[in-house]
Order: structure tokens, then C-alpha cells, then sequence
């Protein structure tokens, strides 16, 4: 039987006419969806395992020191355990639950392929940017060694160490007797030298630190205080500092008013300036000075804190400048009902004005005036009408403001910290800090709940706390490459009362070039190199025929084209840490930190690296006995006695182990204990208005106006603002060298500089434009070193003669592979030539925008 | 279930973009980011701060758009992309009005808010979502959207303050109070509409009625047409 069936012709058509209405025809499932159960979508699952939180301190992103935890867990898309995030700790009374983007930023930098993980030695002598120093890796012990084999050959006055004055760094300089000079003068120095000569009085028995400059006062409390002031203090770098913009919106949500000061109109200006003044780069002192005119002349001042912690009544001869004491060294002031001058602290009825007083003191003659009196002569014509026209901030405004600031006291404040108007920006900013400090004892707000809170009731110490030297440190260089000598009101600080004080990095540079005395530059990164300077350029050139260069650091950056060596650093999140809360000290308060991993690869820490050189050049001062047994070598425990003295706990591993590292006495806020703690003349302390220091170097001890040290001239017209975006700081590359923030910096124009659209048009240029600016060589008449950069036209820029660059960018290693990109602001910024410097400024600081630039289309 | 909505209080959001970078390691989207993809960035605009990130419509146009169903708006708020489904043809890229869906192809994936909802948002009651938690200056709330709607009106009458998101594309999970236009801010002008009451929907239901009014009156006219026919052979 013939079973095979043919197909029919009709059949054929049947079948394919089905098989093609079904091919056409859209599925009949087509529109039921993919269902997940609840919580089943692959975007609700999570991208990470979390494996264990470490305690961690942050201690670079910015002084905030932000108390937070370290997320550890395995990263589902590669599998790899690796620390992750961050995790805010609320129980901080700083962050309060908060951390910012440069602190997330750190967490990948740990991660970085460029990383540097061995030391490297150069071989090819030929150094300069660009040059390719033919690396070797070295063991790092062995170079070290091989560092010290060369040190050994050179005198105290031919080494310089570029570094922070850390406890290891100061015992290191001052037991082999070289200098230290650091970045920090470029955006503490004046705050820092300031709040010393009149309010912290070092040494003092609280402020000072482990990781962060001692001696600033910022301690401001944002949240509870009436009324503030911002001198240019919101910067783009503020935009992003957790730890006090989490205070301040709560201030604000509060109803605290804030008047902003500023020529460039920021963010944080947006939300929260009640009042806004596009007020003229440099003249912030002329409105400061009127406000201090204001209140003295309607007696708005608080007498009772003028009388009992300040030198309001005290007593200046009014022929030699200087201050009168009695026989024990006790302030006088004049009583008006003894009618003589009697010691400070007992004076009931204290003459704050009046005088000329005549009186016999020591046999002598003597006629003196209040320093009150003082201040109210040295400002009698800086009314509101003389300041508005210096400032461009209208006179009736300064006048109301100045009494509504008096009329809130003393719960109002001042913030200032690294670069405002009273940052060592302006050759008169030294006096705005003056000017500041003095408002706030105008107005009582110093030491006070609500305003200025200071420490108290805690302190880390110091190396030579715990490990006591046995014998005086040899003398310092009598002429240091940063001309410290030339400035003794600060040189005193540095050499006698705080080894930590920033040294004159605005002044280094000039000194390298021109002097040609140093032979080694050690630098201690990261940040701290060639972008941390104004100028670098002088730098560069000096380290052309340097011996021997060094950097320790994190990674190979733009000092590598000139080191002869590269020492391979921890991560500041692979270091222990203890810390004190001095950005928010309403409370005694100790946070600790472990390390999240074990350094990768041949790091040294700088402990060791400082240990290896001093047991080699210096040994009596780096063991216990004076010998130089390295069994007898310094322990360096400052952890365990700090934790002790408050009964935090016995130990460091207790502390982290038993108490999750965090100690806090939450006890009621004691207004102006500290001052009596650690001011002038304490046991009875008191704050300074008149510094003494100023007048013994021909300054006058009081503020008055002065100007700042360039004005526009010609095609020089543009004064030069310096900000920094808030997730970058001194081009560290833990930030410019991470692809996902660079595109961050792409979006929001930040490789750009900024000028007013009228600027702009006046210029003829469009959005984008490649524009060349110049420092007027009248002021930098050495190695000029214009900077090339897009335009971008921002009304954020309210004045039409500035123009705003972002510090922070500008690399040129070759050996970041995202990291090269943007200009760098500190080229067109003059090393300050010290005989200019002093007719200025007596603590010599850097004037980092007191530059007038020209602008043309490249 | 609940749903829930973002807050973002424009007066207190500074441009820090710490919302942006915790975005990127809560996601792990290091990559995409590099390459300038983000679930949500700040620009700091001349009038504001313009956060560029989903806003997670009521009525998402991606999700009407989407050719394989693979955006769907969830019962809670967060509109979900799914990678398994999605072919990255890009039609949620040209049709979202925000302009905010990215699309890698380095790293074949559409780059878009999740609202986090990892973090089990609708099931915990103490999960928000990661730029939440970290933004510091407490700009950013997280909430029922009953809730946050309410708080945003009260706000914005005492403040004086626009509000972005309540009637825009007919609504969203993403609610901004600016001090500023929106528009001038940076977020897109689009249309506005109340939820359910979108040109599109109502265009559909006006064909809808003509339709059943033609077929009634289809209806009416043969019923009367036949009745007319009875009557004559009647």
C-alpha cells in the first residue's frame, strides 16, 4: 500500500496561508508583561553584600573631620570584597549622621590602578615636566636608606621639609634641626596667626590636634546662632563640607539671618542669604571696620565681656606702643573712681574710653589710653559713607546691619576657616581677621553657646607629650628658605610656642629660586606639592639643580618630574586614627578610626619613614633613653593617655573594640570657660584686641584701613577669585584622577574659568571660547606662566571685574591616567618677594588673590 | 500599597553632587558614570540647582512607550527598568519629556533612577533611597507622595515657592520646590496635566464616545429602519 500522501495543491495553500497569518500576526502572549513578585525585579535587587562597617575619621577631605563607617562587602558585578561606601554616624556631633562627596571619593581612590604601590628611584638625571626620569622600583627601606646615605652629607641649613606640622614631621625637623614649610599658609595662615597673637595664646592645654591645623576656631554653632556675617566664606568649596552645611540649613530651617559678602553669587547664596552684597574683591575690611565704628560709637558693645575676658580697658602707653603691666606681668586698667590704673582683673568701674591718662608707673610718667579708646580713634572716619565707597556696599545697609548684629548678641557669629576674605587672600586680610576677632568681643560671641564654641575638657597630645626629650632640640636654620626669620611675629609662634604654625609657602618658592641654599626638598604628600603652591614655577626651576628631592605620596603626581625619589604612602583610610571634634566642640567628644585594609604593596607609613631617618641622623632624640639602642626607640602612643584622661577607655583597641570608637561628655555648654583657660593672663584669661606683636614690628596694634597691594591697571583688570569645586581639593588625585568626578567637573563647567556675561560681551566671547589670562607682569616680573582655558559666562559672577578660576585641577603627571586636565590657578599667582611682603603684612602671608589678570581670546 | 515620592527642597541643595557619587557606589555604576551616564547629577546652574534624574511619572511615557514592556511603574512609585527584557532600542531615551533615560551602549544598559528600590522601599518602613540618606544638608525628603505633596503646597504657599512635578506629564514621584521657575532652572517645560486626564487618554476616550455614539446610532437608525419595514409589510 502506498502510504505516502502528496500534498494537495489546495492543502499547500491552506497550510501556507496559516503559517504566514501566524507568522504576521503579533504573539497572542505579546502583551502579558515579565511579572516579578515584589521585590523580585532585578532592580530591586542589591548591587552589594555588606560585610562589616569599620570606624573611620576623615582627615583630608577637609578639616571637619567627619566621624563616620566604612561599608566592606562584595560588589555583586565583580564579585571582589572592597570597601564600598560610607555610612554616616549620627551620634557625631559634627556630621551628625553626614559625609560628603570627597569622602566617597577616597573610598575609590584606594582602588586606583595608578596608585603608587612601590618606591620609585629615577636614573635619568635629567629632570623637568615631561621628562621621563627612567624609574626603577627599589625596595622601600632600601631607598629610604639610601635618602639618609645622602642626607648625612648635607648641613641642617641645606634640607627643607615640605610638610604639615604633624607630631612625627615636627619631631623629625626639629631633632635634626632643619625647617619645615607648609601649604597651610596659603589657606589657614592668617585665620591660624590671628586667633594665636589674640585668642588661643600658645601652647594652650586644648588647642592642638593631630590631624588638623591647631589653634583655628571653628567652632562656629550654625545651627543655634541669631545672626552671621560671611565675609566671602561661602566658597564652592563650602558647597560640599557635610560637617557644617548640615548645621548651618539647620540655622537656617531656625531662622538664623545671614548676610552674604561676596563677589560671586554661590549656591549656598541661593538658598540661604537673607541679605546679598556683590561687594568689591579686598574691601571686606572697609565694611568690617565701619561696623566696628558703628557699634563702639552707640556703645552696642557687651560691656560686661568687654570688662571681664578682653583688653578692651587695658591700658597702651601712648608713647611706646607697649602695654602696661604691674610687677607681675597683670594688665592695667584705669579705674574711674581710684582714678588710677589698677591690675585688670580687680577694676570695678574699668574706663573703656576717655583718657589721655596721666599717671606715675614705675617712677615714670606715663600717659595711656584704653585700648577702646584706641580702636574708636584708629576708626573714627571709616563711617558706613567712607566704606561704601571703598566696598560698593551701601552705607545705610553697614549701619543697620552692624546694629542688628549687636542687637543679637552674643548668639551671633563670623565664620571664617582657610580661604575667605580673611584667608590670606589680600595683603589687608591679616587686618579683616583682626577686624573679625574684634567684632566677635564687641559683641561677646567668643567662647558662647550659639556663637564661637571653643574646646574643652579633652586633648590629644603631643610626641614630646609622651615621649619627653632628653635633651633641648638643636637651633633652628637662622635663615630658612621661606624667610620665616624675616617675619618674627610669626617666626616667635613657630620656633617658641607651636612647631606646627604654616609655615611661608607663599614665600618658599621665591626663596628657592633666589637663594639657591637648599639642596634637599623632602615633601610630605599628598597635596602638599607643586599644585598646593602659588607660582610653582619658581619651584620647578630651583628643583631643576636640586641634589635631592623627595616625595612621599600616594601617588606619582607633578612633583614626580622632579623627585629623585618616590616613596609609596598609606591611604588615610588604611591608617588608625583618634581624633578630637574641633568643627563642633559644644561637647567634650573623642572619635576613632581603624584601618578598613592593610596597605597594599611595599608602603611605608610616615611614622616609620620618620623613625628611619631620625635613629640614623639624630638618635637621642628618637629613643626613650637619649641612646641610640632602637630597642629604646620612642613608642609615639598619644592614642592611650588621651582616652585615659577622660575615662574613655584604657586603651586605643578598647576604645574601638568596647565603645565603637566614639566618647562623648554631653555636658551643658560653660560660656567663656576656655577663655579663662588658655587666654592672656590665664589662670584669668582674656582675648586680645591690640597685639602687641604688630606694634613691636612698626605695624599699629589696632586695625585701620589699608588697601590691597595691586589695583587694576590697563588691560590688568580682571581681580582674580579662587574657589574649588566641592569634590576637589589641591588637585589631589584621589579626586582629578577619578574618571566619574571628571565628568562631574565637565558637566558643571568647572575646567572652565568664569567671568559675568557682561565681561564676556564686553570681550566679544561666546560660551567655550579658549581664552588666555596673564598676570600683570608688573607683579611677577619672574617665570610668568600664563593660563589657557575655556571660557564660561556666569551671572553667578555678579561683578564685571573679576574673573573666577577653580583651584584643584590642573595636573600634568603623565602617570595619572584620568588625571591630566584643566589649568592650574597657582601659575598666575606671584611668590611673594619678602621686602614687598613685610611692608604689608607682618605675617607674611600669601595673598592668593590680590592679582589683577588680563583676558584675551587665544 | 503605599506610594511614595522624593522631596527636593531647592533652597537647600548646595550643588555638592553628593547625591550623584553615593548614586554611583550604592549602584556600583562607576562605568557608565565615567562615561557620563548618571541616575541623577546636579548642575549648578546660573538660576539653580537642576537635578537631572527620573521623575518617575504617575503616567511614565516611557512605560507607554516602551515597545517590550520592559519600564514598568511599580505599585509603590519607582518606575523599574528591566535589563532582561529591555532590547535598547531607545524609544524610552526619545520619548521620556524630561529627557532623562540614558542609554550606554559601551555598557548595553539604559542608565535611570531606581528610586533605590533595592533598598526595600515599600516593605521597609525606615528604607529611602541612598541620595536621601547622604544629601547633607537634608534638601532631599522621602515620603508617601500624599504626604510630600501636602508638605510641598504648604511650603510653597508659606515660601512663595513653585512647585515641579504635580501636574507636569501628569504628575510624578519626584516633587521640586524652587525658589526659581523650574523652567529656568533647567528642568524641562512640558506638559501639564492632572493624572488620568492626559491629551492622550482623553483623545482616545473622545474617539471612544464618537464611536459608541455612531454604533448606538447605527443601532437606533436600522432598529428604526426594520421596525419601518414591519410596519409596511404589516
Amino acid at each position: 500500500m502506498n502510504t505516502h500522501k502528496k500534498l494537495s495543491r489546495r492543502s499547500f495553500l491552506k497550510w501556507t496561508g496559516i503559517s504566514t497569518a501566524i507568522m504576521v500576526m503579533d504573539s497572542p502572549l505579546r502583551n502579558f508583561d515579565v511579572a516579578y513578585a515584589f521585590g523580585e525585579h532585578p532592580q530591586e535587587k542589591p548591587r552589594y553584600l555588606v560585610k562589616k562597617k569599620v570606624p573611620q575619621v576623615c582627615a583630608r577631605a577637609c578639616e571637619c573631620d567627619c566621624h563616620y563607617d566604612i561599608v566592606v562587602g562584595v560588589d555583586q558585578v565583580t564579585g571582589l570584597e572592597r570597601a564600598l561606601t560610607i555610612e554616616g554616624r549620627p551620634e557625631d556631633p559634627v556630621a551628625r549622621g553626614k559625609y560628603c562627596i570627597k569622602a566617597m571619593g577616597f573610598v575609590d581612590g584606594m582602588y586606583n590602578p595608578d596608585r603608587l604601590l612601590v618606591a620609585l628611584k629615577r636614573t635619568n638625571p635629567k629632570r623637568g615636566e615631561g621628562e621621563d626620569p627612567g624609574w626603577i622600583t627599589v625596595k622601600t627601606e632600601d631607598a629610604v636608606n639610601e635618602i639618609i646615605a645622602k642626607m648625612k652629607t648635607y648641613s641642617r641649613d641645606e634640607m627643607l621639609f615640605a610638610c604639615p606640622g604633624d607630631p612625627y614631621t615636627n619631631r623629625l625637623c626639629r631633632s635634626l634641626g632643619v625647617s619645615r614649610s607648609d601649604q597651610r599658609t596659603e589657606c589657614f595662615g592668617t585665620h591660624y596667626y590671628l586667633n594665636s597673637l589674640m585668642i588661643t595664646n600658645p601652647p594652650n592645654k586644648y588647642y592642638s590636634s593631630t590631624y588638623t591645623v591647631t589653634h583655628s576656631l571653628w567652632g562656629f554653632d550654625y545651627s543655634q546662632t541669631k545672626y552671621m556675617l560671611w565675609f566671602g566664606f561661602d566658597s564652592f568649596s563650602k558647597t560640599a563640607k557635610a560637617g557644617i552645611l548640615n548645621h548651618i540649613v539647620e540655622g537656617k530651617r531656625n531662622g538664623t539671618k545671614i548676610v552674604f559678602f561676596n563677589p560671586v553669587r554661590t549656591p549656598l547664596t541661593d538658598g540661604m542669604a537673607d541679605e546679598y552684597y556683590a561687594i568689591k574683591p579686598g574691601t571686606d575690611l572697609a565694611v568690617a571696620l565701619a561696623m566696628i565704628k558703628v557699634i563702639i560709637d552707640n556703645k552696642l558693645y557687651q560691656t560686661d565681656f568687654l570688662r571681664d575676658y578682653s583688653d578692651a580697658g587695658v591700658l597702651i602707653d601712648v608713647a611706646t606702643k607697649k602695654r602696661l603691666t604691674d610687677a607681675q606681668g597683670t594688665w592695667l586698667a584705669w579705674s574711674n573712681t581710684e582714678k588710677k590704673a589698677v591690675p585688670v582683673n580687680t577694676v570695678k568701674d574699668m574706663a573703656f574710653d576717655g583718657g589721655p591718662f596721666t599717671f606715675d608707673h614705675n617712677g615714670q610718667q606715663i600717659t595711656a589710653k584704653p585700648v577702646l579708646q584706641l580702636l574708636q580713634e584708629n576708626v573714627k572716619d571709616c563711617t558706613p559713607e567712607w566704606a561704601q565707597q571703598v566696598s560698593e556696599v551701601p552705607a545705610a545697609d553697614i549701619d543697620r546691619i552692624a546694629r542688628e548684629f549687636a542687637q543679637a548678641a552674643p548668639t551671633v557669629c563670623i565664620p571664617n576657616l582657610k580661604r575667605d576674605a580673611a584667608g590670606p587672600n589680600y595683603s589687608n586680610s591679616w587686618r579683616l581677621m583682626q577686624s573679625i576677632n574684634i567684632l566677635h568681643m564687641l559683641t561677646g560671641s567668643l567662647d558662647h553657646d550659639g556663637a564661637v564654641l571653643f574646646l574643652s575638657g579633652v586633648k590629644i597630645p603631643w610626641l614630646e607629650d609622651v615621649d619627653p626629650i632628653v635633651k633641648p632640640y638643636p637651633e633652628l636654620p637662622a635663615s630658612p628658605a621661606d624667610y620665616r626669620d624675616q617675619f618674627p611675629v610669626t617666626d616667635n609662634i613657630y620656633k617658641n610656642k607651636d612647631f606646627s604654625a604654616p609655615g611661608h609657602y607663599g614665600m618658599v618658592g621665591h626663596g628657592l629660586y633666589h637663594k639657591k641654599n637648599i639642596k634637599m626638598l623632602f615633601f610630605r604628600g599628598p597635596h602638599r606639592g607643586l599644585f598646593a603652591l602659588i607660582q610653582p614655577q619658581m619651584t620647578e626651576a630651583a628643583m631643576m639643580d636640586m641634589d635631592l628631592v623627595v616625595d612621599w605620596n600616594l601617588y606619582p603626581d607633578d612633583n614626580a618630574y622632579w623627585c629623585d625619589y618616590v616613596l609609596p604612602a598609606p591611604h588615610q583610610y588604611e591608617e588608625s586614627k583618634l581624633d578630637i571634634r574641633q568643627y563642633y566642640p559644644k561637647w567634650p567628644c573623642l572619635v576613632g578610626g581603624d584601618p578598613v585594609q592593610k596597605p597594599p604593596g611595599d608602603v611605608i607609613g610616615w611614622g616609620k619613614v620618620a623613625n628611619m631617618i631620625g635613629m640614623a641622623l639624630a638618635p637621642e632624640y628618637w629613643t626613650t633613653d637619649g641612646s641610640s639602642d632602637p630597642a629604646k626607640l620612642i613608642k609615639g602612643n598619644m592614642y592611650d593617655p588621651a582616652l585615659k584622661a577622660v575615662g574613655a577607655a584604657e586603651t586605643k583597641a578598647e576604645f574601638m573594640k568596647d565603645k565603637d570608637g566614639f566618647w562623648i561628655d554631653k555636658k551643658p555648654y560653660e560660656n567663656y570657660k576656655t577663655i579663662r583657660e588658655i587666654g592672656y593672663g590665664r589662670p584669668d584669661g582674656r582675648v586680645k584686641m591690640y597685639v602687641d606683636e604688630f606694634a613691636e614690628v612698626g605695624f599699629d596694634g589696632l586695625p585701620t584701613f589699608q588697601p590691597r597691594w595691586t589695583s587694576p591697571e590697563g588691560e590688568y583688570e580682571f581681580s582674580l577669585l579662587i574657589t574649588r569645586s566641592g569634590w576637589h581639593m589641591h588637585a589631589d588625585p584621589n579626586f582629578i584622577d577619578n574618571p566619574v568626578l571628571n565628568k562631574l567637573s565637565e558637566k558643571n563647567r568647572v575646567d572652565c574659568v568664569w567671568i559675568s556675561p557682561n565681561a564676556g560681551k564686553k570681550l566679544n566671547l561666546q560660551n567655550g571660547d579658549e581664552v588666555i589670562l596673564e598676570t600683570n607682569p608688573k607683579h611677577m616680573p619672574e617665570l610668568p606662566r600664563p593660563v589657557k582655558s575655556k571660557v564660561f559666562m556666569s551671572s553667578r559672577i555678579t561683578r564685571d571685574d573679576c574673573v573666577m578660576l577653580f583651584h584643584g585641577i590642573g595636573h600634568r603627571s603623565k602617570w595619572l591616567k584620568h588625571g591630566v586636565w584643566g589649568y592650574r590657578d597657582g601659575d598666575l599667582i606671584p611668590q611673594k618677594d619678602p621686602a614687598i611682603c613685610k611692608q604689608h603684612d607682618p605675617t607674611g602671608m600669601g595673598w592668593v588673590e590680590d592679582v589683577y589678570v588680563r583676558i584675551k581670546k587665544a | 500599597m503605599k506610594q511614595y515620592a522624593i522631596l527636593l527642597d531647592s533652597r537647600f541643595c548646595t550643588g555638592c553632587n553628593s547625591c550623584f557619587y553615593k548614586c554611583v557606589q550604592e549602584n556600583r555604576l562607576h562605568d557608565v558614570a565615567a562615561n557620563g551616564n548618571t541616575r541623577t547629577v546636579v548642575q549648578i546652574n546660573d538660576e539653580g540647582m537642576y537635578h537631572q534624574r527620573c521623575m518617575h511619572c504617575l503616567e511614565p511615557t516611557c512605560v507607554d512607550n516602551c515597545p517590550k514592556k520592559a519600564l514598568t511603574k511599580s505599585d509603590y512609585g519607582p518606575v523599574l527598568w528591566d535589563t532582561n527584557v529591555c532590547i535598547r532600542c531607545g524609544t524610552c531615551v526619545q520619548k521620556c519629556p524630561f529627557h532623562v533615560p540614558m542609554l550606554d551602549q559601551e555598557h548595553n544598559q539604559i542608565v535611570k533612577c531606581s528610586m533605590c528600590a533595592h533598598r526595600e522601599l515599600g516593605k521597609d518602613e525606615q528604607a529611602i533611597p541612598a541620595c536621601v540618606q547622604v544629601c547633607p544638608t537634608g534638601a532631599l525628603e522621602f515620603g508617601e507622595r500624599a504626604a510630600m505633596v501636602a508638605k510641598a503646597q504648604q511650603m510653597a504657599k508659606a515660601g512663595g515657592m513653585h512647585i515641579y512635578g504635580l501636574e507636569e506629564n501628569g504628575g510624578t514621584s519626584m516633587l521640586i520646590l524652587s525658589k526659581a521657575d523650574p523652567t529656568a532652572v533647567g528642568y524641562p517645560a512640558v506638559d501639564k496635566f492632572k493624572a488620568g486626564m492626559s491629551p492622550v487618554a482623553m483623545g482616545g476616550t473622545a474617539v471612544g464616545v464618537v464611536a459608541v455614539a455612531a454604533a448606538a446610532y447605527a443601532g437606533l437608525k436600522k432598529y428604526s429602519a426594520r421596525r419601518t419595514e414591519i410596519a409596511k409589510d404589516e
